[in-house]
């Protein structure tokens, strides 16, 4: 007895690391062995993403600039980059985020709840989608093809700056901590309602706004949206900011300014991307840890 | 040990190898009380549309006032008619759920912090849910476990060699866990519940719906286990079996309170009203009228088995002896499940009109 006891590892701290590691690998393994299902998958959310393309293809037929500053491949770059966010997230978080809200219905949260590792960790990365990620490489092509495209035309080449690559992947990992924190949040209200079956539409509504350039947010109706979904809940800064990052040259560029309001220039933006992502984060680990505590668990 | 139960207020993690020398009980429960708001639906389209933005709303007190010591190594049950406050009180004692009020130690930790130094000292297993990968096998989600609690590899699987063998599911390590049996789902639930050798282990109805041979089993595997490693094991069960099988101690809930708590067979003495005499007659001298001497369970002549009062044992014994004719008798206890059943009926018959 006492020497099992003293087997024990003295540090308390759990090997997140390994623990996700293995998360992962029991995902792909069970992603895998539902092969027709893993491919279907793949294949669904490829056609979903081509006709997405061939819209904007058929769109920019009639017109060169769908706001000012986002002609065709600045827009194809904003829109893999919508793609590229929208993968990791719902290959990382949108399952869990679903089970979750099952967890709290089913009272199975109380196995999170016991382990000793922290249960927004374990029970935001335990189920990982692999077959949403095929949409992941489709979106870097496009996103090289685009870049490609911008920097080698003849009119208004764009600058390519080593920084802009740099801070692209930074700002992309920003947009996915705003929508996990928005989708962590959503589902954890679960435990207050019971029930919440809306989560998907929600999300869709919520994350609808995301996906265009801000610059189309003008005038009565779209200064207010924009403003709310910027600074409230900060959604627009999610895609924007980063394929701002990469299609509009922002430091040593020819200096095509966007106009974007009042006090939001690009400098601003990027600062308050970082912000809104610390927010979100602690606003949604707040919402996580007030819900824990008034989990009831459903009967046995 | 019961009686030196006074919280002795010291820094339990800087003290866990010490632990066992210390003279604190392994499970201290006092005034523990958990209630809830149950939402009351009423009956059909209409009162559920009302109910949209009036609803009635009920308190549940699911567990009232509980004190309970448990010392080291103890195996208790906790038996009780559904919805008495069991599961509820194993939730509290693992920190799934905060209580209302009252105090717990558990190997002196305050389980609804949810401290990882708490809880890589205790398990939970429950019959009704499951916790394994559904789609994979087994090990997979032991490996898991050894992750996250961070067991080191030949511990690993030394205890999961240890386990398997007990539980005769080498061959099933392998086999996606929705092909397996309940029975062996289960045994694979307790491995995984039991790969980092918890001190103090919570099992809620851990042979619900298994068959007799399964059940068997699993009491065995528990016997053995808790007797090699003297860990301390709550146990809530419907199973009458499960309980003469593997508890010294039985603490009985009902309505969210302890009414009993002491041996298996001191539940007789305490509950058991009467005893069961059975009788066998000489040819043609059985009583014509044997409703006089208690309740006739049985009356197939010449013998015949009557309930009677306790305190009536003796003199209704003596009368029927100087009448004649009795050629043979036997007095018994009622039958352990018989009583137990009583008392959950009682209990239930004498609820307070406050509910």
């Amino acid at each position: 007895m006492n020497s099992r006891q003293t087997l024990r590892p003295q540090s308390a701290r759990p090997a997140y690391l390994a623990v996700l590691w293995t998360m992962l690998r029991n995902s792909l393994v069970r992603d895998m062995s539902f092969r027709s299902n893993f491919l279907i998958e793949s294949i669904t959310s490829l056609a979903w993403m081509m006709m997405n393309l061939g819209f904007y293809l058929l769109v920019f037929k009639f017109t060169r600039e769908l706001a000012p500053g986002w002609g065709k491949y600045e827009f194809f770059a904003f829109l893999a980059t919508t793609m590229l966010i929208n993968s990791v997230v719902q290959a990382f978080f949108m399952p869990n985020a679903e089970e979750f809200s099952e967890m709290i219905r089913t009272g199975n949260l109380d196995f999170a709840l016991l382990k000793p590792i922290d249960a927004q960790f374990l029970i935001s990365l335990q189920r990982v989608n692999w077959s949403s990620l095929s949409n992941f490489f489709v979106a870097i092509a496009l996103l090289a093809y685009s870049v490609w495209k911008m920097t080698t035309r003849e009119t208004a080449p764009l600058p390519l700056h080593p920084w802009m690559l740099m801070a692209y992947p930074l700002y992309v990992a920003c947009g996915v901590a705003i929508l996990y924190s928005l989708m962590i949040s959503l589902a954890a209200t679960s435990i207050w309602l019971g029930r919440n079956q809306s989560l998907y539409d929600f999300w869709f509504y919520i994350t609808n706004f995301s996906r265009y350039p801000m610059e189309i947010y003008e005038g009565q109706v779209g200064t207010p949206l924009r403003l709310f979904f910027t600074f409230i809940i900060p959604v627009m800064v999610v895609v924007n900011v980063p394929a701002r990052v990469i299609s509009q040259p922002l430091i040593g560029g020819a200096g095509r300014d966007v106009a974007l309001g009042p006090g939001l220039d690009q400098q601003f933006l990027l600062g308050f991307a970082l912000l809104a992502t610390a927010g979100s984060l602690g606003a949604a680990r707040w919402v996580f840890q007030r819900a824990l505590t008034s989990y009831r668990s459903a009967s046995s | 040990m019961r009686s030196c139960s006074i919280v002795v207020a010291e820094p339990a993690s800087a003290h866990r190898n010490l632990f066992r020398y210390c003279p604190m009980s392994t499970i201290e429960i006092t005034g523990l009380r958990k209630s809830f708001r149950a939402y009351q639906k009423q009956e059909g389209l209409r009162a559920a549309i009302r109910g949209l933005w009036r609803r009635n709303y009920r308190e549940v007190e699911a567990v009232r006032g509980i004190d309970l010591t448990v010392e080291q190594g103890e195996f208790v049950a906790f038996l009780g008619p559904n919805g008495a406050g069991k599961t509820t009180t194993l939730k509290l004692l693992s920190g799934v759920v905060h209580p209302t009020s009252g105090t717990a130690r558990v190997l002196g930790h305050v389980p609804w912090l949810r401290e990882n130094d708490y809880r890589r000292r205790f398990a939970l297993v429950m019959g009704q849910k499951n916790q394994l990968w559904w789609d994979l096998p087994a090990q997979e989600s032991f490996r898991l476990h050894q992750q996250i609690y961070r067991i080191p590899p030949d511990e690993f699987l030394r205890t999961r060699d240890e386990l398997t063998r007990l539980l005769q599911v080498e061959n099933l390590l392998s086999q996606p866990v929705r092909e397996l049996s309940l029975g062996e789902r289960m045994k694979m639930e307790l491995i995984a519940a039991l790969l980092h050798s918890p001190d103090v282990l919570f099992l809620d109805e851990p042979t619900i719906g298994l068959d007799v041979v399964a059940q068997h089993n699993i009491q065995q595997f528990l016997k053995q286990y808790q007797q090699q490693r003297n860990v301390t094991v709550l146990l809530t069960s419907h199973y009458m079996k499960d309980v003469a099988a593997l508890c010294q101690r039985v603490v009985i809930i009902a309505q969210g309170q302890i009414k009993y708590d002491g041996s298996l067979s001191g539940i007789i003495d305490k509950f058991s009203q009467t005893k069961v005499v059975s009788l066998t007659f000489a040819e043609g001298r059985m009583p014509e009228r044997l409703v006089e001497f208690g309740v006739v369970l049985a009356c197939e002549p010449p013998k015949a088995r009557l309930r009677i009062p306790r305190n009536k044992v003796t003199q209704t014994l003596s009368t029927l002896l100087s009448q004649g004719g009795v050629e043979d008798v036997g007095v018994e206890d009622a039958p352990l499940d018989e009583v137990i059943a009583d008392m959950f009926a009682q209990v239930h018959d004498n609820k307070s009109p406050t509910d």
